[in-house]
C-alpha cells in the first residue's frame, strides 16, 4: 500500500476517529486505526467494539491495500510533521514508513485482518434528519447524562421517535434535561433507543451546523451517516425509566431572567460554595433574585440580579453546577424558571421546546 | 426509718399492694412472644429476620417521621406509594411505583431516609429502591417450599420465544434440560444462593459479578447454574450464553492449541453475555489454563458481562489457584449452599416423588429424610429404593421397614469415619507428594512434613491410638508423638503452615473437597441393593 496525502486533511481525519480509541484496552488491535486505501482515497476506521467511526478522506493512492497503525501515535506524529506533503508506504509485514520533507518514521502496525468487523445492519429503520437539529438537541441534553455506572440505562441519551416528535432525554436522578422537537417521520418508524455517552460525544464532534444525515436504527445498534463520516454504535439495552413522572405539573410562579447574567452571577457566587452541602441559595422576591453562598470555614458571597418576578418570596437552594450546566449549553438570551414552592422541583425553560427539571436541595435551618 | 414497703414505693412506680407478700425474685412469667413482631422494641436488630408485619409497622413509623421531616407536599409527591420491602444487614429496600421514582428518591432523599431508619434499626448504612412488588421478596424469605412461578415480569424489551426454540438454544449453550428455577426446591439452606441466582438471571452483569457458588457435592450448585442460564435465556433470547464445566473449558482450550484455533476459542468465550462455569476447582494447578481463564474473565468483566462459577470449596481454598484469580472470584458474591434441613429434604423428596409419579406416602418420605441426611443424590437413591420395594410388595410399607430398606445408605453416611488412608490422600494432594512416598522411608523435607501432617491429622480426626497410627505409617509410636508435637509447634510459629493444615482438615471434615472413593457413596452397588431387598422381602411375605 502506498499513498500521498495532505497533512491537514490527514490530521483532521485522524482527529475525528482517534477519540474512540481507548488508552487502555485488552486487545492491542483496538488501539489501532484501520487504513484502507482504494482508488478514491483513504478510509480510516477506529472502534472500541461499542462505537465505530469511519471517515473518508481524499488521497493520492498509488498502490491500494489495507493495514492498521497505532492511532494515537500516528496522530501525534502527523501533527508534528514539518511539511504539508506526507508519503506513506506500508510493506507486507505491516511496517509503515512515513516521509515528510526531511523526516522519516517507521511505524510497526498490525494486519488489517485482525481488525474487528462491524456487524451488518439487518432490517433497520432508516430516515434522514437535519444535522443541526440533532446537534442542538444533543447539546441541550447530553450534560445531564448520569455517570453512575450502576444505573447503566441512564448512561446515555434516551431518544424517542414517535407521535410526530423527536424526544431526547437525559437524567442522573437529580436533574433531567429534555428536548421535544416536532418532526415529521414516515409512519412505522416509531422507536425508542438509548444512545450511550461515548457515541453522543463522538456524534457531537462529527455533526455540522448544516446538511442532513442518515440515521438507521435496529434494536441494538444505531448508525449515523453524515458528511464523509459514518458512526455505528451499540445501544444501551434496557428500559429507560418513565421520566415524565418527575416533571412537575403546572407551575405557580415564573421567573424571567437573562441567561448570561444569571450564569455569570452563579459562577461567581459558586466560588464560595459550601463544600458540605454543595448548594447555593436563591431568594426570589420583588423582581430580584439574590444568589448567596455561605461556607462556614471560608466565607460568604452574595449577588443580586434583576429579574421579572412578582410572586411571593421563595427561597430555594440548588447545586450551582446543576444550574450552570444548562445555562452554558443554551444560546437563548432569556430563560424562565418555573417554581411551585420551596421543596418542589424547579423547571428551567426557554422559548423553544426544552425543559430542565432540577431538584432543590434542602435548606438547613 | 423507712419501712421496706415504703422503700419499694420509692423505686417502684407501680407498688404491689402492701397486703400482698413481696416476692423475692421476679416470678411473674413474662408473656412469651408468639410472634416477635408483636413486640416492637426499637431499635430492631437487622441481623434478625423481620416478619411482614414488623415491616409494615416499621414503615408506618418511618413514613410518619419522613412526612414530618420533609413536609406534606414533598412527601406526597415522592413517597406516597412507597412500601418497605425488606430490611437486613445489607440495608433497607423500599419499593417504588415506578423506576423513575426509584432513581429520583435514591438520589435526592438518601440522607433523610437513612437517618430516619437509623432511629428504628440497629444498623442502617445503605438503602435501595426497587420497582418490584414486595411480595416477591417475601416469597424468597419464606422458609417453606416456595416453588417460584416464572412470571413474565412485564419487561417491555423482552422478546417472546417459543418453548421449543428456547430448549434448542439452551441445549446448544450447554444447559441441562431439567434444571430450572421452577423445579428447584428452595429451603433455608440456600436462600442467599437462590436469591442471588435469580437476581443474576434477571439482570446479568449488573448485580453480582461474578457470582460464585460453593457447596459440597449434590446440594444443587449445578441446578442453580443451569437455572440461571435458562431464565436468562428466556428473558433475553438473543443473549449469548455458554455453560461448560471447567474441564470442558480446558479441553476446548487444548483443542484450540492443537488446531491452531486459539483466536476462535477466545472469540467464542470472550463474546459471551453469560458465562457459566461449573467445577472451577478443576482450574487448580493448571497454570496455562488459569492464565487463559484470567484473560477471558477480565474481558467479560470489563464489558460488564456476567460470569457465574461453582466449585466444591471457597475460592481461597482451591488448590494452587493464582491469587489474582482468587481475588477476582471473591470480588462478586460468594454464596454457599448448606446441607438442607429436615423440612427441605422432605420437600425435595415430595417433589421428586410427584415428578417421577411414585407411590410413596408422606410418612415414608419423612422416615427417609430422618435417616438420610445431606446430599440430594443419596436422598433420591433412597427414595428410588423405597419406591421399588413398595411396588414389589403388595403390603404397605411401614416406616420401620423403610429404615431397614435404606439401612445401608444410612450406615454409609453416619458411619462415615475418616480413616488414615483418606487423610494420607488429602495430605498427598495438598503437598503434591504421592501416598507411597508418605508411606515410604524417604525423608526429604517436603515428604517428611507431609508425613508429619498426616500423622497429626490422624491423631486429631480419627479415634486411632498412637500405636495404630504408627502402624498405618509403618513407624513406631515415638515418631508419631514427635510428629504431633512438631506440627503443633510449627502451627504456632508459621501462620501459613497453620492455614495449610487447617485447609486440609476442613476439606476432610467436609468430605467434598477431595476426590475420595467414598465420594461415590451415592451409587449403591448393584448387589447391595439386591441383598437389602432380599433381606426385606421374607418379612413382607
Amino acid at each position: 500500500m502506498k499513498f500521498q496525502i495532505d497533512k491537514d486533511v490527514f490530521q483532521d481525519a485522524l482527529n475525528q476517529v482517534q477519540h474512540v480509541v481507548s488508552s487502555r484496552t485488552t486487545l492491542p488491535i483496538l488501539s489501532n486505526v484501520l487504513i484502507e486505501a482504494d482508488e478514491l482515497g483513504l478510509q480510516l476506521s477506529t472502534t472500541d467494539l461499542d462505537v465505530t467511526i469511519t471517515v473518508r478522506v481524499p488521497a493520492d493512492v498509488s498502490t491500494t491495500g489495507a493495514t492498521t497503525m497505532p492511532a494515537r501515535r500516528l496522530a501525534s506524529i502527523v501533527r508534528e510533521l514539518p511539511t504539508s506533503e506526507i508519503k506513506i508506504e506500508v510493506n507486507e509485514d505491516n511496517a509503515a514508513t512515513v516521509r515528510s520533507g526531511p523526516s522519516f518514521f517507521k511505524i510497526l502496525g498490525l494486519p488489517n485482518s485482525e481488525f474487528p468487523v462491524i456487524g451488518e445492519f439487518g432490517d433497520a429503520k432508516e430516515f434522514t434528519i437535519d444535522q443541526k437539529l440533532l446537534k442542538d438537541a444533543l447539546r441541550k441534553t447530553a450534560y445531564a447524562i448520569s455517570t453512575d455506572e450502576t444505573r447503566y440505562v441512564l448512561n446515555g441519551v434516551n431518544c424517542i421517535i414517535g407521535e410526530g416528535m423527536l424526544t431526547l432525554v437525559a437524567t442522573d436522578g437529580r436533574r433531567l434535561a429534555m428536548v421535544e422537537q416536532d418532526l415529521e417521520f414516515p409512519a412505522g418508524n416509531e422507536s425508542a433507543v438509548i444512545i450511550p455517552t461515548k457515541a453522543v460525544n463522538e456524534l457531537q464532534r462529527l455533526l455540522n451546523d448544516s446538511g442532513e444525515m442518515k440515521v438507521s436504527l435496529t434494536n441494538n445498534q444505531a448508525s449515523f451517516e453524515l458528511n464523509d463520516s459514518h458512526l455505528i454504535t451499540k445501544l444501551i439495552e434496557g428500559n429507560y425509566p418513565n421520566f415524565r413522572q418527575v416533571i412537575p405539573g403546572e407551575a405557580k410562579y415564573r421567573v424571567t431572567v437573562e441567561r448570561e447574567v444569571l450564569h455569570s452571577a452563579v459562577k461567581r457566587v459558586a466560588l464560595l460554595v459550601n463544600e458540605k452541602t454543595n448548594s447555593i441559595k436563591f431568594t426570589f422576591a420583588d423582581n430580584q433574585v439574590a444568589i448567596s453562598a455561605n461556607s462556614p470555614e471560608i466565607g460568604e458571597a452574595e449577588e443580586s440580579i434583576d429579574v421579572k418576578y412578582d410572586g411571593p418570596k421563595i427561597v430555594v437552594a440548588f447545586n450551582p453546577e446543576f444550574v450552570m450546566a444548562p445555562l452554558r449549553n443554551l444560546d437563548q438570551d432569556e430563560v424562565y424558571i418555573d417554581l411551585i414552592d420551596e421543596s418542589s422541583p424547579g423547571v428551567l425553560k426557554i422559548d423553544e421546546p426544552f425543559l430542565y427539571v432540577i431538584m432543590p436541595m434542602r435548606v438547613a435551618g | 426509718m423507712l419501712k421496706l414497703s415504703e422503700l419499694r414505693f420509692l423505686v417502684d412506680p407501680f407498688p404491689v399492694p402492701l397486703c400482698e407478700p413481696v416476692p423475692f425474685t421476679n416470678t411473674i412469667p413474662q408473656p412469651t412472644p408468639f410472634f416477635p413482631s408483636m413486640h416492637n422494641t426499637y431499635p430492631l436488630n437487622v441481623e434478625n429476620f423481620l416478619s411482614c408485619q414488623q415491616l409494615t409497622t416499621l414503615w408506618k413509623q418511618v413514613s410518619e417521621d419522613l412526612r414530618a421531616d420533609l413536609g406534606d407536599p414533598l412527601y406526597d409527591r415522592w413517597f406516597a406509594d412507597f412500601l418497605l420491602s425488606s430490611v437486613d444487614s445489607d440495608g433497607v429496600v423500599l419499593s417504588a411505583p415506578g423506576s423513575m421514582y426509584a432513581i429520583w428518591v435514591e438520589e435526592n432523599f438518601k440522607e433523610s431516609v437513612i437517618s430516619t431508619f437509623r432511629k428504628y434499626l440497629s444498623k442502617c448504612d445503605k438503602f435501595r429502591v426497587s420497582v418490584k412488588a414486595p411480595t416477591e421478596e417475601e416469597l424468597l424469605a419464606e422458609p417453606v417450599v416456595a416453588i417460584e412461578e416464572i412470571s413474565g415480569k412485564g419487561k417491555i424489551l423482552s422478546e417472546t420465544i417459543s418453548a421449543s426454540k428456547l430448549l434448542e438454544r439452551g441445549l446448544a449453550a450447554g444447559l441441562v434440560e431439567n434444571f430450572r428455577f421452577d423445579n428447584f426446591v428452595a429451603g433455608d439452606n440456600c436462600e442467599l444462593a437462590l436469591a442471588a441466582a435469580k437476581a443474576v438471571a434477571d439482570d446479568p452483569g449488573r448485580t453480582y459479578q461474578p457470582l460464585y457458588f460453593n457447596s459440597a457435592c449434590g446440594l444443587g450448585k449445578t441446578h442453580l447454574l443451569n437455572a440461571i442460564g435458562w431464565e436468562s435465556l428466556r428473558q433475553r433470547p438473543k443473549s449469548k450464553i455458554i455453560s461448560v464445566t471447567a474441564e470442558q473449558f480446558a479441553n476446548n482450550y487444548i483443542d484450540a492449541i492443537q488446531n491452531n484455533s486459539l483466536a476462535a476459542f477466545r472469540k467464542r468465550y470472550r463474546e459471551a453475555d453469560l458465562l457459566i462455569i461449573d467445577d472451577v476447582q478443576f482450574l487448580g494447578r493448571k497454570e496455562g489454563l488459569q492464565r487463559e481463564f484470567f484473560h477471558t474473565f477480565n474481558r467479560l468483566n470489563d464489558q460488564r458481562k456476567q460470569v457465574v462459577l461453582a466449585s466444591d470449596c471457597p475460592a481461597s481454598e482451591i488448590n494452587s489457584l493464582e491469587d489474582r484469580l482468587v481475588s477476582r472470584f471473591q470480588s462478586g458474591l460468594s454464596a454457599e449452599i448448606h446441607r438442607p434441613g429436615l423440612e427441605t429434604r422432605a420437600a425435595i423428596l415430595r417433589r421428586k416423588r410427584d415428578d417421577w409419579d411414585m407411590k410413596v406416602s408422606d410418612d415414608l418420605i419423612n422416615a427417609i429424610v430422618e435417616r438420610v441426611k445431606g446430599n440430594v443424590r443419596v436422598l433420591e437413591g433412597a427414595l428410588i429404593r423405597v419406591a421399588m420395594v413398595a411396588t414389589m410388595n403388595e403390603e404397605d410399607l411401614t416406616t420401620a421397614h423403610v429404615h431397614e430398606v435404606i439401612a445401608d445408605i444410612c450406615d454409609l453416611q453416619e458411619g462415615r469415619q475418616l480413616d488414615a488412608e483418606e487423610i494420607k490422600r488429602a495430605v498427598s494432594e495438598q503437598y503434591d507428594v504421592s501416598v507411597s512416598l508418605i508411606n515410604g522411608k524417604k525423608r526429604t523435607a517436603r515428604v517428611a512434613e507431609a508425613r508429619q501432617v498426616a500423622m497429626f491429622l490422624c491423631r486429631q480426626l480419627t479415634e486411632l491410638s498412637l500405636v495404630e497410627v504408627a502402624a498405618c505409617f509403618a513407624k513406631d509410636h515415638g515418631t508419631v508423638i514427635y510428629a504431633v508435637k512438631k506440627v503443633k509447634k510449627r502451627s504456632e510459629d508459621s501462620a501459613s503452615f497453620k492455614s495449610t493444615v487447617e485447609l486440609i482438615k476442613r476439606r476432610l471434615v467436609r468430605g467434598g473437597g477431595i476426590q475420595n472413593p467414598r465420594g461415590n457413596d451415592s451409587v449403591v452397588p448393584e448387589n447391595d441393593q439386591f441383598s437389602s431387598f432380599r433381606k426385606y422381602s421374607p418379612k413382607g411375605k
